[in-house]
C-alpha cells in the first residue's frame, strides 16, 4: 500500500464525525422531503394522463419528456442560479430565513432548492412507473367503478392507484433508492449533505480512502434500510396480492 | 323506464345499432338475445353510457339521459350493472367491494354501509364469505357478490351483460337462482342472455337482435313457440338442439 496507513479514526472522530451527522441528517432530510413532494407532482401527472382533455395530457407529457430526458445536475444549476436570482426579493428574504416546521428547521436556500430540484425531477419517473402500473389494470376496473358512479378522480383514488401502487411497487421502490442517490447531486448546489460532507473531510485531513469508504458504507446502509422498509410496507398494505392461492 | 328512440351507433363504417326502438317498463324483466357480435351488450351498455350513441334518444325515468341538468353519476347511481367477467375489485375485500360505493357516494357511515353490505351478502347466500378477497372465490361466487354490489346502491333499474357466460356449467343455476329472486321485485332488469330457460320462466318480454337491427320483439311463450322471423328461428334451433341445426336448416 505504499506505506499508507489506513486511520480510520481520522474520519471517525472529532470534527469529521461531527461532519458526517450532518451530512447524514441532510441527507435524510433531503431524501424524506423530496420524495413527498415528487410523490404528490407524480400522481397529479398521473391524474393529467388520464383525464380526457387532450390539453392536460400534453402538459403531462411535455413535462416527463422534459424531466426525464436533461440531466439533473443541470436542472438544479438551472433552479439555483437561473430561477432563484429571477424571484421577487420579497420571497428570496423569505427563503434565507430561518424556518422552523414540525422540529424541522429550514435554514438554507439551498436545501429548499435542492428539495424542489431532486422532487420535480423524481416525479417524472416516478409518474411513469404509476402509469405502467395503471395500464396493467384491466380495462374492466375502470367501467366497473364508473358504472358505480363514482367520479374520475374516485376512481383513480379507491380503485385504479391502490392496484396501480401493487403491479409497480418494486419498480417504485428502485425510484425511491434512486433518489436518495441522485440527491449527492445536490452537493453542486452547495446543499451540506453526506457526499458533500465526505468530501469536506478529504479536503481537511486528506484521508480519501477511509472517507468515501465510510461514506459509501452510509449510502448502502441507507439504500438497505430504505428498500427493505419499502419492501416491508408493500407486504403490509397490498394484502389482495397475498391471497392469490385459492385462485 | 327505459325508453331507446331511434338509437344508432356507428362504429367507424360499422353500423352497431340500427334504428333500435324499444320501450321497457318498470319492474318488469326484459330478455335481449341474439347471436355474438350483434351488438346487444352494446344496447345495455349505452343505457349508462359505457358506449356512446351516434344518433337517437334514451329516456330513463321519462327523461333524457343526455338532459344537461342530469349529472350522468347520478344516473349510475340509479343504475346497477352486472359484468360478464364480475369485474370486482381485487385489492378490496368482498364487504368493501359492496360498501365502496354507498361509503363514497351516499356518505353512508362504515357501520351502516357494513349492515346493509351484510343483508345483500345474507340475500346472495355468502355471509360466510365477507372477508375474504375476489381471487379466493369461484367464478359464480364472484358474481353473486358483483350482484350484490349493484344492489348496494339500491338502483331502480339492474343491467346484466352476459352474467353467466364466463362461468363454469355447474355455477351458472347459483348465479341465475339469484336474479330469479330479484325479478319482479320492484327492481327493471335489463338481460343480456343465451340462457333460455331463464328467458321463458323469468322474463316479460324477450328480444332478439341480430346485426344492430331488433328482430323480434314478443313476449316468452309468443317467442319460443311462434318465432315469426327466420333467424330467429335458426337461432332457437342452434341454442335449444344444437345437434340437429343442419336437419332443420336443410
Amino acid at each position: 500500500m505504499n506505506g499508507y496507513q489506513l486511520d480510520w479514526w481520522a474520519v471517525l472522530s472529532g470534527q469529521p464525525r461531527e461532519w458526517l451527522f450532518s451530512g447524514i441528517w441532510m441527507t435524510f432530510r433531503l431524501t424524506v422531503f423530496s420524495s413527498l413532494l415528487a410523490t404528490v407532482i407524480a400522481v397529479i401527472l398521473l391524474a393529467m394522463r388520464l383525464t380526457t382533455s387532450r390539453l392536460l395530457q400534453g402538459i403531462a407529457a411535455s413535462y416527463i419528456t422534459v424531466f426525464r430526458n436533461t440531466p439533473l445536475a443541470v436542472q438544479f444549476l438551472f433552479w439555483y442560479f437561473g430561477v432563484i436570482p429571477l424571484l421577487p426579493e420579497l420571497w428570496r428574504d423569505w427563503l434565507n430565513e430561518t424556518h422552523i416546521y414540525a422540529g424541522f428547521t429550514f435554514p438554507s436556500m439551498e436545501l429548499i432548492a435542492g428539495i424542489w430540484g431532486l422532487g420535480l425531477f423524481s416525479a417524472a419517473f416516478i409518474a411513469e412507473e404509476l402509469r405502467a402500473g395503471v395500464r396493467a389494470v384491466s380495462a374492466g376496473q375502470f367501467e366497473a367503478a364508473r358504472s358505480q358512479g363514482l367520479s374520475a378522480w374516485q376512481t383513480l383514488r379507491y380503485v385504479i392507484l391502490p392496484q396501480a401502487l401493487a403491479n409497480s411497487w418494486q419498480p417504485l421502490i428502485g425510484q425511491y433508492l434512486n433518489l436518495m442517490k441522485n440527491s449527492t447531486l445536490a452537493m453542486s448546489i452547495a446543499v451540506a449533505e453526506l457526499c458533500y460532507q465526505v468530501n469536506q473531510i478529504e479536503s481537511y485531513n486528506l484521508h480519501a480512502i477511509e472517507a468515501f469508504a465510510v461514506g459509501s458504507l452510509i449510502y448502502l446502509l441507507l439504500g438497505l434500510f430504505l428498500s427493505s422498509s419499502l419492501d416491508a410496507f408493500g407486504r403490509v398494505i397490498f394484502k389482495h396480492k397475498r391471497s392469490h392461492s385459492h385462485g | 323506464m327505459i325508453e331507446f328512440k331511434q338509437v344508432n351507433k356507428h362504429f367507424g363504417s360499422l353500423h352497431v345499432l340500427q334504428d333500435i326502438n324499444l320501450t321497457v317498463k318498470e319492474g318488469e324483466v326484459t330478455v335481449i338475445c341474439g347471436p355474438s357480435g350483434s351488438g346487444k351488450s352494446t344496447l345495455i351498455r349505452t343505457i349508462n353510457q359505457l358506449e356512446s350513441i351516434s344518433a337517437g334518444d334514451i329516456w330513463v325515468d321519462g327523461k333524457s339521459i343526455f338532459d344537461p341538468s342530469r349529472s350522468l353519476n347520478a344516473l349510475r347511481k340509479e343504475i346497477g350493472f352486472v359484468f360478464q367477467q364480475f369485474n370486482l375489485y381485487p385489492h378490496l375485500s368482498v364487504l368493501e367491494n359492496i360498501t365502496l360505493a354507498p361509503r363514497k357516494l351516499n356518505n353512508l357511515s362504515a357501520a351502516a354501509a357494513e349492515t346493509k353490505a351484510l343483508e345483500l351478502l345474507e340475500q346472495v347466500g355468502l355471509s360466510d364469505k365477507r372477508h375474504q378477497y375476489p381471487a379466493q372465490l369461484s367464478g359464480g361466487q364472484q358474481q353473486r357478490v358483483a350482484i350484490a354490489r349493484a344492489l348496494a346502491m339500491e338502483p331502480r333499474v339492474l343491467l346484466f351483460d352476459e352474467p353467466t357466460s364466463a362461468l363454469d356449467p355447474e355455477m351458472i343455476g347459483e348465479v341465475l337462482s339469484v336474479m330469479k329472486k330479484l325479478a319482479h321485485s320492484g327492481i327493471t332488469m335489463m338481460v343480456v342472455t343465451h340462457e333460455m330457460g331463464f328467458a321463458r320462466e323469468v322474463a316479460d318480454q324477450v328480444v332478439f337482435i341480430d346485426h344492430g337491427q331488433i328482430i323480434e320483439q314478443a313476449v316468452p311463450h309468443t317467442f319460443f313457440h311462434h318465432p315469426q322471423h327466420a333467424r330467429a328461428q335458426q337461432f332457437l334451433q342452434q341454442l335449444l338442439n344444437p345437434l340437429h341445426v343442419q336437419e332443420v336448416l336443410l
